[in-house]
Protein backbone atom coordinates (compact mmCIF):
# COMPACT_ATOMS: atom_id res chain seq x y z
CA UNK A 1 0.00 0.00 0.00
CA UNK A 2 0.92 3.77 -0.21
CA UNK A 3 3.62 3.52 -3.48
CA UNK A 4 1.13 6.31 -4.38
CA UNK A 5 1.74 8.77 -2.00
CA UNK A 6 -2.00 9.01 0.07
CA UNK A 7 -2.45 12.93 -0.21
CA UNK A 8 -5.23 14.11 -2.22
CA UNK A 9 -3.40 16.72 -4.30
CA UNK A 10 -5.51 20.28 -5.44
CA UNK A 11 -6.29 18.69 -8.65
CA UNK A 12 -9.29 16.96 -10.89
CA UNK A 13 -10.03 13.36 -9.49
CA UNK A 14 -13.41 11.09 -10.74
CA UNK A 15 -15.83 9.56 -9.15
CA UNK A 16 -14.66 5.49 -9.30
CA UNK A 17 -17.81 3.27 -9.78
CA UNK A 18 -17.58 -0.43 -10.67
CA UNK A 19 -18.01 -0.16 -14.52
CA UNK A 20 -14.59 1.53 -14.73
CA UNK A 21 -12.85 -0.62 -12.17
CA UNK A 22 -11.14 -2.75 -14.91
CA UNK A 23 -10.27 0.19 -17.10
CA UNK A 24 -8.39 2.12 -14.87
CA UNK A 25 -6.57 -1.24 -13.61
CA UNK A 26 -5.61 -1.93 -17.16
CA UNK A 27 -5.12 1.25 -18.41
CA UNK A 28 -3.92 3.26 -15.51
CA UNK A 29 -5.69 6.52 -16.76
CA UNK A 30 -3.82 9.94 -15.92
CA UNK A 31 -6.15 11.44 -13.33
CA UNK A 32 -4.47 12.44 -10.29
CA UNK A 33 -7.12 10.99 -8.04
CA UNK A 34 -10.06 8.70 -7.24
CA UNK A 35 -12.88 8.61 -5.21
CA UNK A 36 -15.42 5.75 -4.31
CA UNK A 37 -18.49 5.15 -2.15
CA UNK A 38 -17.22 3.66 1.25
CA UNK A 39 -20.24 1.48 1.10
CA UNK A 40 -19.45 -0.50 -1.70
CA UNK A 41 -16.55 -1.69 -0.31
CA UNK A 42 -17.66 -3.01 2.95
CA UNK A 43 -17.31 -6.39 3.66
CA UNK A 44 -15.13 -8.98 2.15
CA UNK A 45 -14.10 -10.02 -1.51
CA UNK A 46 -13.34 -8.87 -4.52
CA UNK A 47 -14.40 -5.32 -4.51
CA UNK A 48 -12.64 -4.28 -1.82
CA UNK A 49 -8.81 -6.13 -2.91
CA UNK A 50 -9.62 -4.21 -6.19
CA UNK A 51 -9.60 -1.29 -4.75
CA UNK A 52 -6.79 -2.05 -2.84
CA UNK A 53 -4.51 -2.70 -6.16
CA UNK A 54 -6.36 0.64 -7.49
CA UNK A 55 -5.11 2.09 -4.67
CA UNK A 56 -1.26 1.36 -5.13
CA UNK A 57 -1.40 3.37 -8.06
CA UNK A 58 -3.58 6.47 -7.10
CA UNK A 59 -4.24 8.28 -4.02
CA UNK A 60 -8.40 7.70 -3.15
CA UNK A 61 -10.64 9.31 -1.08
CA UNK A 62 -13.55 7.77 0.86
CA UNK A 63 -16.62 9.06 0.22
CA UNK A 64 -19.80 7.75 2.82
CA UNK A 65 -23.47 7.76 2.45
CA UNK A 66 -24.50 5.77 5.15
CA UNK A 67 -23.81 7.35 8.27
CA UNK A 68 -26.86 8.97 8.95
CA UNK A 69 -24.70 12.17 11.03
CA UNK A 70 -28.50 13.82 11.22
CA UNK A 71 -30.01 10.87 13.18
CA UNK A 72 -32.01 12.05 16.11
CA UNK A 73 -31.02 8.40 17.29
CA UNK A 74 -27.89 8.36 16.64
CA UNK A 75 -25.02 7.28 15.10
CA UNK A 76 -25.19 3.14 14.38
CA UNK A 77 -21.91 1.88 15.85
CA UNK A 78 -21.53 -1.00 13.66
CA UNK A 79 -21.53 1.60 10.50
CA UNK A 80 -18.99 3.82 12.52
CA UNK A 81 -16.94 0.25 12.91
CA UNK A 82 -16.98 -0.72 9.14
CA UNK A 83 -16.38 2.56 8.00
CA UNK A 84 -12.60 2.63 10.10
CA UNK A 85 -12.64 -0.96 8.29
CA UNK A 86 -12.30 0.65 4.96
CA UNK A 87 -10.27 3.32 6.44
CA UNK A 88 -7.33 1.00 7.50
CA UNK A 89 -7.38 -0.95 4.36
CA UNK A 90 -7.33 1.94 1.76
CA UNK A 91 -5.45 4.33 3.88
CA UNK A 92 -7.64 7.28 2.00
CA UNK A 93 -6.39 10.90 1.63
CA UNK A 94 -9.72 12.33 2.06
CA UNK A 95 -13.07 11.01 4.33
CA UNK A 96 -15.75 12.57 3.93
CA UNK A 97 -19.92 12.62 4.58
CA UNK A 98 -23.38 14.25 4.43
CA UNK A 99 -25.32 16.84 6.78
CA UNK A 100 -28.35 14.61 6.19
CA UNK A 101 -29.86 11.86 7.90
CA UNK A 102 -30.91 8.57 6.49
CA UNK A 103 -31.33 5.96 9.49
CA UNK A 104 -34.62 6.52 11.94
CA UNK A 105 -35.83 3.74 14.16
CA UNK A 106 -33.50 1.07 13.21
CA UNK A 107 -34.60 1.54 9.29
CA UNK A 108 -32.22 2.85 7.17
CA UNK A 109 -34.09 4.71 4.03
CA UNK A 110 -31.27 4.55 1.35
CA UNK A 111 -31.69 8.56 1.15
CA UNK A 112 -30.00 11.68 2.07
CA UNK A 113 -32.53 13.04 3.61
CA UNK A 114 -32.82 16.71 4.48
CA UNK A 115 -32.48 18.19 7.91
CA UNK A 116 -34.78 20.64 9.62
CA UNK A 117 -31.64 23.66 9.99
CA UNK A 118 -32.62 24.08 13.94
CA UNK A 119 -30.33 24.80 16.96
CA UNK A 120 -31.35 20.87 17.85
CA UNK A 121 -29.80 19.48 14.47
CA UNK A 122 -27.13 21.32 15.33
CA UNK A 123 -26.13 19.99 18.37
CA UNK A 124 -27.04 16.33 16.93
CA UNK A 125 -24.68 16.67 13.85
CA UNK A 126 -22.00 18.50 15.72
CA UNK A 127 -22.30 15.51 18.65
CA UNK A 128 -21.92 12.57 15.79
CA UNK A 129 -19.18 14.63 13.65
CA UNK A 130 -17.01 14.79 16.87
CA UNK A 131 -18.33 10.84 17.74
CA UNK A 132 -16.99 9.81 13.91
CA UNK A 133 -13.64 12.49 14.23
CA UNK A 134 -13.08 10.55 17.55
CA UNK A 135 -13.45 7.22 16.07
CA UNK A 136 -12.07 7.28 12.87
CA UNK A 137 -9.20 9.50 14.75
CA UNK A 138 -8.77 11.86 11.64
CA UNK A 139 -10.58 15.10 10.54
CA UNK A 140 -13.74 14.20 7.96
CA UNK A 141 -15.58 16.61 5.47
CA UNK A 142 -19.02 17.22 5.77
CA UNK A 143 -20.80 18.05 1.96
CA UNK A 144 -24.01 20.13 1.36
CA UNK A 145 -27.02 17.86 0.18
CA UNK A 146 -29.24 18.86 -2.39
CA UNK A 147 -32.56 19.12 -1.64
CA UNK A 148 -36.39 19.08 -2.69
CA UNK A 149 -38.09 20.55 0.49
CA UNK A 150 -37.26 22.95 3.22
CA UNK A 151 -39.04 22.68 6.90
CA UNK A 152 -41.14 25.20 8.38
CA UNK A 153 -39.59 25.35 11.54
CA UNK A 154 -35.83 26.07 10.21
CA UNK A 155 -34.16 28.89 11.30
CA UNK A 156 -30.81 28.76 10.26
CA UNK A 157 -29.51 28.61 6.55
CA UNK A 158 -28.10 25.96 5.37
CA UNK A 159 -24.51 27.77 4.68
CA UNK A 160 -24.78 28.83 8.37
CA UNK A 161 -25.16 25.58 9.93
CA UNK A 162 -22.79 24.23 7.66
CA UNK A 163 -20.44 26.66 8.93
CA UNK A 164 -21.52 25.99 12.49
CA UNK A 165 -20.46 22.39 12.05
CA UNK A 166 -17.23 23.36 10.68
CA UNK A 167 -16.58 25.81 13.25
CA UNK A 168 -17.34 23.79 16.33
CA UNK A 169 -16.48 20.06 15.59
CA UNK A 170 -13.17 21.19 13.40
CA UNK A 171 -14.46 18.92 10.08
CA UNK A 172 -13.92 20.43 7.19
CA UNK A 173 -16.15 21.15 4.41
CA UNK A 174 -17.09 19.18 1.14
CA UNK A 175 -18.39 22.26 -1.31
CA UNK A 176 -20.61 20.20 -3.79
CA UNK A 177 -21.05 23.60 -6.12
CA UNK A 178 -23.93 21.14 -8.30
CA UNK A 179 -25.57 20.57 -5.00
CA UNK A 180 -25.53 24.31 -3.78
CA UNK A 181 -26.80 25.42 -7.94
CA UNK A 182 -29.55 22.45 -7.57
CA UNK A 183 -30.83 23.81 -4.16
CA UNK A 184 -30.39 27.30 -5.23
CA UNK A 185 -32.76 26.87 -8.17
CA UNK A 186 -35.41 24.74 -6.00
CA UNK A 187 -35.71 27.27 -3.17
CA UNK A 188 -34.83 30.38 -4.48
CA UNK A 189 -31.71 30.48 -2.72
CA UNK A 190 -28.47 33.09 -4.42
CA UNK A 191 -26.02 30.79 -4.71
CA UNK A 192 -22.98 33.08 -4.91
CA UNK A 193 -24.51 34.17 -1.14
CA UNK A 194 -24.36 30.42 -0.11
CA UNK A 195 -20.75 30.35 -1.69
CA UNK A 196 -19.89 33.42 0.41
CA UNK A 197 -21.17 32.26 3.41
CA UNK A 198 -18.81 29.30 4.14
CA UNK A 199 -15.08 29.69 5.33
CA UNK A 200 -12.59 29.46 2.72
CA UNK A 201 -10.00 27.92 5.18
CA UNK A 202 -12.70 24.99 5.79
CA UNK A 203 -13.27 24.02 2.29
CA UNK A 204 -10.98 20.93 1.89
CA UNK A 205 -13.06 19.19 -1.49
CA UNK A 206 -15.11 20.76 -4.19
CA UNK A 207 -17.94 18.53 -6.03
CA UNK A 208 -19.42 18.62 -9.55
CA UNK A 209 -21.85 16.79 -11.37
CA UNK A 210 -24.56 16.63 -13.55
CA UNK A 211 -28.42 17.18 -12.70
CA UNK A 212 -31.52 16.70 -14.65
CA UNK A 213 -35.07 19.01 -14.53
CA UNK A 214 -38.26 17.53 -13.66
CA UNK A 215 -41.46 18.73 -14.68
CA UNK A 216 -43.98 18.30 -12.33
CA UNK A 217 -47.56 18.20 -12.86
CA UNK A 218 -48.60 21.45 -11.38
CA UNK A 219 -46.34 22.90 -14.07
CA UNK A 220 -43.29 23.34 -12.14
CA UNK A 221 -39.77 22.72 -12.46
CA UNK A 222 -37.51 20.92 -10.04
CA UNK A 223 -33.56 20.77 -10.77
CA UNK A 224 -32.93 17.14 -9.45
CA UNK A 225 -29.41 15.60 -8.87
CA UNK A 226 -29.19 12.57 -10.71
CA UNK A 227 -25.42 12.70 -10.97
CA UNK A 228 -26.08 11.30 -14.63
CA UNK A 229 -24.96 13.48 -17.38
CA UNK A 230 -22.19 16.74 -18.01
CA UNK A 231 -21.34 19.09 -15.66
CA UNK A 232 -24.17 22.01 -16.82
CA UNK A 233 -22.50 25.21 -17.54
CA UNK A 234 -24.05 27.41 -14.96
CA UNK A 235 -22.32 24.70 -12.09
CA UNK A 236 -19.22 25.35 -14.18
CA UNK A 237 -19.38 29.13 -13.84
CA UNK A 238 -20.12 28.76 -10.30
CA UNK A 239 -17.01 26.68 -9.89
CA UNK A 240 -14.72 29.21 -11.29
CA UNK A 241 -16.57 31.62 -8.50
CA UNK A 242 -16.15 29.04 -5.74
CA UNK A 243 -11.94 28.91 -6.84
CA UNK A 244 -11.98 31.96 -7.20
CA UNK A 245 -13.17 31.91 -3.38
CA UNK A 246 -11.26 29.32 -1.79
CA UNK A 247 -8.28 29.13 -4.14
CA UNK A 248 -7.23 25.55 -5.76
CA UNK A 249 -8.68 22.92 -4.11
CA UNK A 250 -9.39 19.05 -4.91
CA UNK A 251 -12.20 18.78 -7.10
CA UNK A 252 -14.17 15.64 -8.17
CA UNK A 253 -16.52 14.72 -11.01
CA UNK A 254 -19.24 12.16 -10.25
CA UNK A 255 -21.38 10.53 -12.21
CA UNK A 256 -23.83 7.85 -10.61
CA UNK A 257 -26.60 6.81 -13.40
CA UNK A 258 -26.12 6.48 -17.12
CA UNK A 259 -22.51 5.98 -15.82
CA UNK A 260 -20.56 6.78 -19.26
CA UNK A 261 -17.30 5.95 -20.83
CA UNK A 262 -14.05 6.26 -18.56
CA UNK A 263 -12.99 9.39 -21.57
CA UNK A 264 -16.13 11.20 -20.84
CA UNK A 265 -15.40 11.10 -17.35
CA UNK A 266 -11.96 11.84 -17.81
CA UNK A 267 -12.82 14.56 -20.28
CA UNK A 268 -15.06 16.60 -17.36
CA UNK A 269 -11.74 15.97 -15.12
CA UNK A 270 -9.76 17.42 -17.49
CA UNK A 271 -12.36 20.59 -18.26
CA UNK A 272 -12.11 20.94 -13.94
CA UNK A 273 -8.55 20.70 -14.33
CA UNK A 274 -7.96 23.99 -16.68
CA UNK A 275 -9.93 26.02 -14.85
CA UNK A 276 -7.57 24.70 -11.36
CA UNK A 277 -4.58 25.71 -14.00
CA UNK A 278 -5.45 29.08 -14.78
CA UNK A 279 -6.50 29.12 -10.85
CA UNK A 280 -2.70 28.67 -9.93
CA UNK A 281 -1.57 31.10 -12.85
CA UNK A 282 -3.88 33.71 -11.60
CA UNK A 283 -2.08 33.05 -7.77
CA UNK A 284 1.54 33.19 -9.54
CA UNK A 285 0.34 36.62 -11.10
CA UNK A 286 -1.15 38.03 -8.43
CA UNK A 287 2.40 37.03 -6.57
CA UNK B 1 -42.86 22.34 16.31
CA UNK B 2 -41.83 18.41 16.41
CA UNK B 3 -39.00 17.09 17.69
CA UNK B 4 -36.02 16.14 15.27
CA UNK B 5 -36.93 12.39 15.98
CA UNK B 6 -40.39 12.71 15.62
CA UNK B 7 -40.23 14.75 12.63
CA UNK B 8 -37.92 11.73 11.23
CA UNK B 9 -40.17 9.20 12.32
CA UNK B 10 -43.00 11.29 10.62
CA UNK B 11 -40.87 11.49 7.25
CA UNK B 12 -40.34 7.77 7.63
CA UNK B 13 -44.11 7.16 7.53
CA UNK B 14 -44.13 9.87 4.61
CA UNK B 15 -41.63 7.71 2.60
CA UNK B 16 -42.79 4.42 3.21
CA UNK B 17 -46.69 5.05 3.04
CA UNK B 18 -48.59 6.45 0.06
CA UNK B 19 -49.79 9.31 2.11
CA UNK B 20 -48.07 12.34 3.37
CA UNK B 21 -48.89 11.76 6.53
CA UNK B 22 -48.07 13.88 9.43
CA UNK B 23 -44.77 14.99 7.89
CA UNK B 24 -46.36 17.75 5.20
CA UNK B 25 -47.44 19.62 8.40
CA UNK B 26 -43.49 20.56 8.87
CA UNK B 27 -42.86 20.88 4.99
CA UNK B 28 -42.86 24.12 3.08
CA UNK B 29 -45.31 24.25 0.18
CA UNK B 30 -43.84 27.30 -1.64
CA UNK B 31 -45.79 26.16 -5.21
CA UNK B 32 -45.05 22.09 -4.91
CA UNK B 33 -47.40 20.12 -2.46
CA UNK B 34 -45.17 18.37 0.14
CA UNK B 35 -46.69 15.38 -1.11
CA UNK B 36 -44.83 16.10 -4.45
CA UNK B 37 -41.78 16.95 -3.04
CA UNK B 38 -41.49 13.65 -0.21
CA UNK B 39 -42.48 11.60 -3.52
CA UNK B 40 -39.13 12.40 -4.96
CA UNK B 41 -37.39 11.08 -2.02
CA UNK B 42 -39.16 8.46 -1.97
CA UNK B 43 -38.58 7.26 -5.59
CA UNK B 44 -34.69 8.17 -4.92
CA UNK B 45 -34.77 5.66 -1.90
CA UNK B 46 -36.64 2.84 -3.80
CA UNK B 47 -35.01 2.97 -6.48
CA UNK B 48 -31.47 2.88 -4.39
CA UNK B 49 -33.26 -0.14 -3.29
CA UNK B 50 -33.80 -1.89 -6.59
CA UNK B 51 -30.76 -1.72 -7.74
CA UNK B 52 -29.17 -3.07 -4.90
CA UNK B 53 -31.43 -5.83 -4.51
CA UNK B 54 -31.01 -6.21 -9.01
CA UNK B 55 -27.03 -6.25 -8.31
CA UNK B 56 -28.01 -9.36 -5.28
CA UNK B 57 -30.42 -11.03 -7.76
CA UNK B 58 -29.35 -11.14 -11.40
CA UNK B 59 -30.81 -14.61 -12.50
CA UNK B 60 -34.09 -13.41 -10.86
CA UNK B 61 -33.99 -10.01 -12.34
CA UNK B 62 -33.47 -11.81 -16.13
CA UNK B 63 -35.98 -14.57 -15.23
CA UNK B 64 -38.76 -11.73 -14.68
CA UNK B 65 -37.23 -9.07 -16.91
CA UNK B 66 -36.55 -5.46 -15.68
CA UNK B 67 -40.20 -3.98 -15.56
CA UNK B 68 -41.49 -6.84 -13.21
CA UNK B 69 -38.41 -7.02 -11.52
CA UNK B 70 -38.23 -3.22 -10.49
CA UNK B 71 -41.96 -3.06 -9.33
CA UNK B 72 -41.49 -6.18 -7.00
CA UNK B 73 -38.44 -5.12 -5.40
CA UNK B 74 -40.40 -1.88 -4.59
CA UNK B 75 -42.96 -3.29 -3.01
CA UNK B 76 -40.47 -5.66 -1.30
CA UNK B 77 -38.45 -2.05 -0.16
CA UNK B 78 -41.31 -0.37 1.47
CA UNK B 79 -42.62 -3.66 3.07
CA UNK B 80 -38.87 -4.78 4.40
CA UNK B 81 -36.67 -1.57 4.14
CA UNK B 82 -33.11 -2.27 5.05
CA UNK B 83 -32.08 -2.12 8.70
CA UNK B 84 -28.55 -1.65 7.81
CA UNK B 85 -26.95 1.34 5.58
CA UNK B 86 -24.19 -1.59 4.07
CA UNK B 87 -26.58 -2.78 1.13
CA UNK B 88 -24.55 -5.69 0.62
CA UNK B 89 -26.31 -6.85 3.44
CA UNK B 90 -29.65 -6.21 1.94
CA UNK B 91 -32.45 -9.08 0.59
CA UNK B 92 -32.25 -11.73 2.98
CA UNK B 93 -35.80 -11.91 3.12
CA UNK B 94 -36.27 -11.62 -0.88
CA UNK B 95 -36.67 -14.97 -1.78
CA UNK B 96 -39.67 -15.38 1.08
CA UNK B 97 -41.04 -12.48 0.04
CA UNK B 98 -41.54 -13.97 -3.76
CA UNK B 99 -42.63 -17.01 -2.69
CA UNK B 100 -46.04 -15.04 -1.16
CA UNK B 101 -46.00 -12.43 -4.47
CA UNK B 102 -49.06 -13.33 -6.07
CA UNK B 103 -48.00 -11.99 -9.25
CA UNK B 104 -44.46 -14.39 -9.45
CA UNK B 105 -46.92 -17.37 -8.63
CA UNK B 106 -46.75 -18.95 -11.73
CA UNK B 107 -42.57 -19.26 -11.82
CA UNK B 108 -42.73 -21.66 -8.77
CA UNK B 109 -39.05 -22.11 -9.26
CA UNK B 110 -38.44 -18.42 -8.92
CA UNK B 111 -37.84 -18.31 -4.89
CA UNK B 112 -35.61 -20.85 -4.95
CA UNK B 113 -33.32 -19.39 -7.70
CA UNK B 114 -33.57 -16.04 -5.55
CA UNK B 115 -32.16 -18.47 -2.96
CA UNK B 116 -29.45 -19.65 -5.45
CA UNK B 117 -28.60 -15.52 -6.00
CA UNK B 118 -28.28 -15.18 -2.64
CA UNK B 119 -26.28 -17.76 -1.76
CA UNK B 120 -23.90 -16.81 -4.40
CA UNK B 121 -23.97 -13.00 -3.09
CA UNK B 122 -23.10 -13.90 0.25
CA UNK B 123 -19.99 -15.87 -1.08
CA UNK B 124 -18.75 -12.89 -3.14
CA UNK B 125 -18.68 -11.11 0.17
CA UNK B 126 -18.08 -13.71 2.63
CA UNK B 127 -14.74 -12.78 4.40
CA UNK B 128 -11.51 -14.57 3.44
CA UNK B 129 -10.35 -17.20 5.83
CA UNK B 130 -7.54 -19.80 6.63
CA UNK B 131 -8.27 -23.69 5.89
CA UNK B 132 -7.71 -25.34 8.88
CA UNK B 133 -4.45 -26.90 9.62
CA UNK B 134 -5.12 -30.64 9.41
CA UNK B 135 -2.16 -31.57 11.61
CA UNK B 136 -4.23 -29.96 14.71
CA UNK B 137 -7.25 -33.03 14.35
CA UNK B 138 -3.46 -35.50 15.29
CA UNK B 139 -4.36 -34.11 18.45
CA UNK B 140 -8.23 -35.37 19.22
CA UNK B 141 -8.78 -38.69 20.78
CA UNK B 142 -10.18 -41.44 19.09
CA UNK B 143 -12.95 -41.40 21.32
CA UNK B 144 -13.50 -37.81 20.78
CA UNK B 145 -13.69 -37.93 16.91
CA UNK B 146 -17.34 -38.54 16.89
CA UNK B 147 -18.09 -34.75 18.84
CA UNK B 148 -15.91 -32.49 17.01
CA UNK B 149 -17.83 -29.88 15.18
CA UNK B 150 -16.21 -27.96 11.99
CA UNK B 151 -16.29 -24.37 11.40
CA UNK B 152 -16.97 -24.24 7.87
CA UNK B 153 -15.03 -21.40 5.38
CA UNK B 154 -17.60 -18.07 6.12
CA UNK B 155 -18.38 -18.31 1.83
CA UNK B 156 -19.92 -21.91 2.35
CA UNK B 157 -23.51 -22.49 1.75
CA UNK B 158 -25.85 -25.61 0.91
CA UNK B 159 -29.05 -25.38 -0.52
CA UNK B 160 -31.79 -27.82 -2.62
CA UNK B 161 -34.65 -26.97 -4.39
CA UNK B 162 -37.28 -29.64 -6.29
CA UNK B 163 -36.53 -27.57 -9.58
CA UNK B 164 -33.19 -27.84 -11.20
CA UNK B 165 -32.78 -24.14 -10.28
CA UNK B 166 -28.52 -24.16 -10.70
CA UNK B 167 -29.35 -25.09 -14.53
CA UNK B 168 -31.96 -22.18 -14.93
CA UNK B 169 -28.82 -19.75 -13.04
CA UNK B 170 -26.82 -20.70 -15.63
CA UNK B 171 -29.04 -20.64 -18.40
CA UNK B 172 -30.16 -17.17 -17.83
CA UNK B 173 -26.73 -15.69 -16.42
CA UNK B 174 -25.36 -17.25 -19.55
CA UNK B 175 -28.32 -15.76 -21.40
CA UNK B 176 -28.50 -19.25 -23.23
CA UNK B 177 -32.19 -19.21 -24.44
CA UNK B 178 -31.65 -22.86 -25.62
CA UNK B 179 -30.47 -24.24 -22.78
CA UNK B 180 -33.09 -22.30 -20.96
CA UNK B 181 -35.45 -23.81 -23.19
CA UNK B 182 -34.07 -27.43 -22.68
CA UNK B 183 -34.52 -27.61 -19.17
CA UNK B 184 -36.92 -29.85 -17.52
CA UNK B 185 -38.74 -28.79 -14.62
CA UNK B 186 -39.69 -32.25 -13.62
CA UNK B 187 -36.05 -33.65 -13.80
CA UNK B 188 -35.86 -33.96 -9.55
CA UNK B 189 -34.49 -32.20 -7.08
CA UNK B 190 -30.89 -30.21 -7.09
CA UNK B 191 -28.76 -30.57 -4.12
CA UNK B 192 -26.41 -27.93 -3.97
CA UNK B 193 -23.19 -26.34 -2.25
CA UNK B 194 -22.26 -22.77 -3.09
CA UNK B 195 -18.39 -21.48 -2.06
CA UNK B 196 -15.51 -18.91 -2.92
CA UNK B 197 -12.96 -20.56 -1.73
CA UNK B 198 -10.46 -18.26 -3.56
CA UNK B 199 -11.55 -15.10 -5.81
CA UNK B 200 -14.48 -17.16 -8.34
CA UNK B 201 -17.84 -18.82 -6.50
CA UNK B 202 -18.74 -21.92 -7.75
CA UNK B 203 -21.96 -23.97 -8.07
CA UNK B 204 -21.84 -27.27 -7.72
CA UNK B 205 -24.72 -29.91 -7.59
CA UNK B 206 -23.90 -33.07 -5.21
CA UNK B 207 -25.39 -36.58 -4.66
CA UNK B 208 -28.39 -36.61 -2.67
CA UNK B 209 -25.59 -38.39 0.42
CA UNK B 210 -23.30 -36.12 -0.58
CA UNK B 211 -25.34 -33.53 -0.38
CA UNK B 212 -26.67 -34.56 3.38
CA UNK B 213 -23.11 -34.94 4.66
CA UNK B 214 -22.28 -31.30 3.80
CA UNK B 215 -25.02 -30.08 5.39
CA UNK B 216 -24.70 -31.62 8.17
CA UNK B 217 -21.09 -30.91 8.48
CA UNK B 218 -21.21 -27.39 7.59
CA UNK B 219 -24.26 -26.56 9.37
CA UNK B 220 -22.00 -27.52 12.72
CA UNK B 221 -23.63 -30.58 13.37
CA UNK B 222 -21.01 -32.99 15.31
CA UNK B 223 -18.67 -35.13 12.79
CA UNK B 224 -20.40 -38.12 14.17
CA UNK B 225 -24.46 -37.31 13.68
CA UNK B 226 -22.99 -35.71 10.26
CA UNK B 227 -21.93 -39.04 9.42
CA UNK B 228 -24.96 -40.84 10.37
CA UNK B 229 -26.87 -38.17 8.17
CA UNK B 230 -25.38 -39.06 5.28
CA UNK B 231 -26.40 -42.51 5.54
CA UNK B 232 -23.06 -43.61 2.81
CA UNK B 233 -19.79 -45.61 2.80
CA UNK B 234 -18.43 -43.06 1.10
CA UNK B 235 -18.83 -40.34 4.08
CA UNK B 236 -15.37 -40.49 5.25
CA UNK B 237 -13.89 -40.13 1.76
CA UNK B 238 -15.90 -37.48 0.92
CA UNK B 239 -14.79 -35.92 4.73
CA UNK B 240 -11.96 -36.39 3.63
CA UNK B 241 -12.43 -33.86 0.29
CA UNK B 242 -14.36 -31.30 2.12
CA UNK B 243 -10.96 -30.93 4.82
CA UNK B 244 -8.12 -31.21 2.08
CA UNK B 245 -10.22 -28.45 -0.23
CA UNK B 246 -10.25 -26.52 3.19
CA UNK B 247 -13.49 -26.05 2.86
CA UNK B 248 -13.18 -26.36 7.30
CA UNK B 249 -11.29 -23.56 8.78
CA UNK B 250 -11.86 -24.51 12.48
CA UNK B 251 -12.94 -27.25 14.87
CA UNK B 252 -13.66 -27.83 18.63
CA UNK B 253 -14.98 -30.69 20.53
CA UNK B 254 -18.34 -30.62 21.93
CA UNK B 255 -18.96 -31.70 25.64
Amino acid sequence: MNEAGGTIPAAAGIGLRFQHHRAVLEARPAVAWLEVHTENYMGAGAAIRTLEAIRRDYPVSLHGVGLSLGSADGLDAGHLERIRDVVRRIEPGLVSEHLSWSVVGGTYMADLLPLPMTEEALDVVCRHVDQSQAYLQRRILIENPSSYLLYAHSTISEWDFLSAVARRTGCGILCDVNNIYVSACNHGWDAAAYLAGLPAQAVGEIHLAGHTLKQIDSGQTLHIDDHGSRVAPEVWALYAQALARYGPVPTLVEWDTNVPPLDILLAEAAQAASLLDRMDADHVVAA
Amino acid sequence: MSSLRDLQHAVRRGLLQDGEGPAAAHILACGLAPRQRLSIYRNTMLGTLANALRLSFPAVHRLVGADFFEGAARIFARERPPRCADLNSYGAEFADFLQRFEPAATLAYLPDVARLDWAVHRALHAEDAIALDLSQLAAVAPSDQDRVCFVAHPSISTLRSRFPIDEIWRAVLHQDDAALAAIDLASGSACLMVERLSDDVEVARLEEHAWRLASALFGGLPLGAALDAAQSSVAPALLSDHLMAGRCISFHVTP
